[in-house]
């Protein structure tokens, strides 16, 4: 069991008139190498779900074992060891640093890994090869389409190798053509054996995903396995 | 990450964030150089000061005594056979006359402007003459220093020997750049013999104490129709020996001129004085100058240190959501907070360089501006106590997003707008 959360929940102004549960007692277990699509309105709680999963947040109460490890009981460094190592974070408004340029985002996952100068050019560039984005290495975010800084924060996610992908609505901000072009490099990632979650409102989106898990209200409320066309 | 990787990162950053990196500089630049050019332009005026009664010479007392009925002659003889009394306690004693009428001053073709009273002829002060009635100890007294030749002798003084030493100004006018010594030159027809002449005092405003010719006060009688000599200087041993002669002249001449019941004589009237008090007045009131403008750099400091804080707060909001992204992709928070560190020492360093060099320069020009100093230059406990202060609050409020931001949960940091 990669993933294994049990009763988790996250409530913000606990106690209080204004109390919202984000999580609702959500339980789930995910494998090595599964591709799951956690879908769900505004507001269900999907994106809390992933910030808690992918260590950016802790969970008021539960239980969260990653790869058997107690995350909850895990130091500010380790978390962060945790984050540059193990998951490669996709978000919805890509989250590139402005003043840097395309290799240079790429390359900093690499520089808080360690990775020597010489090394880290040439995995970041391989990255951005990768997302078809080598040519734009040298352009910073303002100079480049929506698409492309996804592409580029894609190429961030994927250039320390993590087992574990996790994007938070990574097609919302796009255009359907760029959109698809972003969930095929996902797919490509699943069939390396990289376990990828994705989080979407979007049913269609969803229903190309191996199995499916429905939130709403911060509660699971369906999960699902189902045949998709293009595996 | 080492911390050389932590070096690079801060230096892309501020490059890349340059109109904030400069404005952030700008508070500190206009703090340090304002600072230093404000209490450099004080210090100096007060070493100015200070510098004028060191070349006049510390420990030296003026004594006057006036009689009304006496011719005068008693009196004065008196009170320098009580000044050289006084022994030990003093280096030296010259009275302290000027020849008052109309003197012509020659050196073959050259005449001197002196102050032709009968003719009306006025000449510019700076550029006046002043005929001095010394002793063999008038540049001890009055901290003239010989530049070539020798003072007057005992012996010239009494004998009345028709000879002079010539202040610097004097010996320019006449001479030029050659040498003195041995020629001759006449006051009023009269032939003197130069003997010595002395190195500039160059005290700013003050061109007469260089315009000077010193003869033996023998020869006050011939050239001064009033012939008694009312002054003396007396030069003291030390600023304790001031003190003591100052007592005893006073106790001396109080005894010559009892006062009444009125608290004044009637016979005469004396007076006993030092610049040892007035140094002592400039010095206190330059004390009272430094706290007061340390005050106002105090303060120019700390607007300048809220310029800072300022434009480092504004960009809080900027930076948190950076901490988030650096966070949410494996900083540890150890790694941001040096990141943020080393930007801030940088940025505050280069600012508060900047202003040491501009502060320095604007040293020289005020200098050179307000008090004719060439060499003006800001003391070393200013500069850096100013570059200190704007560092430290530079560092101190550069830290602070990172200290804050680095602490929340990354979901936290990446949600700033």
């Amino acid at each position: 069991m990669l993933i294994d959360i049990r009763d988790l929940y996250k409530i913000y102004n606990e106690g209080k008139e204004s109390e919202v549960r984000a999580l609702d007692g959500v339980t789930l277990q995910i494998d090595r190498g599964e591709f799951v699509a956690i879908v769900g309105q505004s507001g269900s709680g999907k994106s809390t779900l992933m910030n808690v999963l992918g260590c950016l947040d802790i969970p008021t109460y539960g239980e969260y074992y990653l790869n058997g490890t107690d995350v909850t009981s895990l130091s500010d460094k380790q978390l962060a060891h945790i984050r540059n190592k193990e998951i490669g974070f996709i978000f919805q408004g890509y989250n590139l640093i402005q003043e840097l340029d395309a290799l240079e985002n790429v390359t900093l996952p690499l520089i808080y890994q360690g990775v020597s100068v010489f090394e880290r050019e040439d995995i970041a560039m391989a990255a951005l090869e990768r997302v078809g984005m080598a040519e734009r290495a040298h352009h910073r975010p303002s100079e480049m389409s929506g698409g492309q800084q996804q592409r580029v924060a894609i190429a961030r996610a994927i250039a320390t190798r993590p087992p574990i992908i996790m994007a938070d609505e990574p097609t919302g901000a796009l255009d359907s053509k760029t959109g698809r072009h972003v969930l095929e490099i996902l797919r490509e990632l699943y069939r390396e054996g990289t376990t990828i979650l994705l989080i979407t409102h979007d049913d269609g989106i969803a229903a190309t995903a191996r199995r499916e898990v429905r939130l709403s209200d911060g509660k699971i409320i369906s999960d699902q396995t189902q045949e998709v066309d293009w595996e | 990450m080492n911390i050389w990787q932590a070096f690079k990162m801060a230096f892309k950053s501020i490059s890349m964030k340059k109109t904030r990196s400069f404005l952030t500089m700008l508070g500190i630049i206009i703090g340090v150089a304002s600072v230093v050019i404000m209490v450099s332009v004080v210090q100096g005026q007060n070493k100015k000061n200070l510098e004028f009664y060191e070349k006049m010479g510390d420990n030296k007392i003026n004594v006057q005594a006036f009689s009304y009925y006496d011719s005068g002659d008693s009196i004065s003889q008196g009170l320098y056979d009580y000044c050289l009394s006084l022994g030990s306690l003093v280096l030296g004693i010259t009275p302290d006359a000027e020849v008052g009428s109309t003197v012509m001053v020659q050196y073959g073709a050259k005449t001197l402007p002196v102050n032709d009273w009968d003719s009306g002829v006025n000449i510019p002060w700076e550029d006046q003459m002043h005929i001095k009635l010394g002793s063999d100890q008038y540049g001890v007294c009055n901290n003239y220093k010989l530049a070539g030749g020798r003072e007057m002798t005992y012996l010239d003084v009494s004998n009345g020997n028709p000879v002079c030493v010539l202040g610097s100004g004097a010996k320019e006018a006449l001479f030029g750049f050659t040498d003195p010594v041995g020629e001759t030159i006449t006051l009023n027809g009269d032939p003197f013999l130069v003997v010595g002449w002395y190195q500039p005092m160059d005290i700013e405003y003050w061109p007469e104490m260089d315009n000077l010719i010193v003869i033996p006060y023998t020869f006050n009688r011939t050239l001064n129709q009033n012939s008694s000599i009312n002054s003396y200087v007396v030069k003291a041993r030390d600023a304790q020996s001031t003190v003591e002669a100052m007592t005893r002249l006073d106790a001396y001449l109080s005894g010559l001129f009892p006062p009444n019941e009125f608290g004044y004589s009637d016979v005469g009237s004396f007076g006993v004085s030092s610049d040892n008090n007035y140094a002592q007045q400039v010095e206190s009131q330059s004390m009272m100058q430094s706290l007061v403008l340390g005050a106002i750099a105090g303060i120019s400091l700390l607007v300048g240190g809220i310029g800072i804080m300022n434009i480092m707060l504004v960009t809080v909001t900027e930076r948190t959501r950076e901490i988030g992204i650096r966070k949410a992709i494996g900083a540890e928070r150890k790694s941001i907070i040096t990141q943020f560190l080393i930007e801030a020492a940088v940025i505050c360093s280069i600012g508060g360089i900047i202003g040491i060099a501009i502060g320095s320069v604007g040293t020289l020009i005020a200098g050179k501006l307000l008090l004719g100093m060439t060499d003006m230059l800001p003391s070393a406990f200013i500069t850096i106590g100013a570059f200190l202060f704007s560092v430290v609050l530079g560092i101190i409020f550069g830290m602070y997003p990172a200290i804050k931001a680095s602490g929340l949960q990354p979901v936290e940091a990446l949600r700033a707008e």
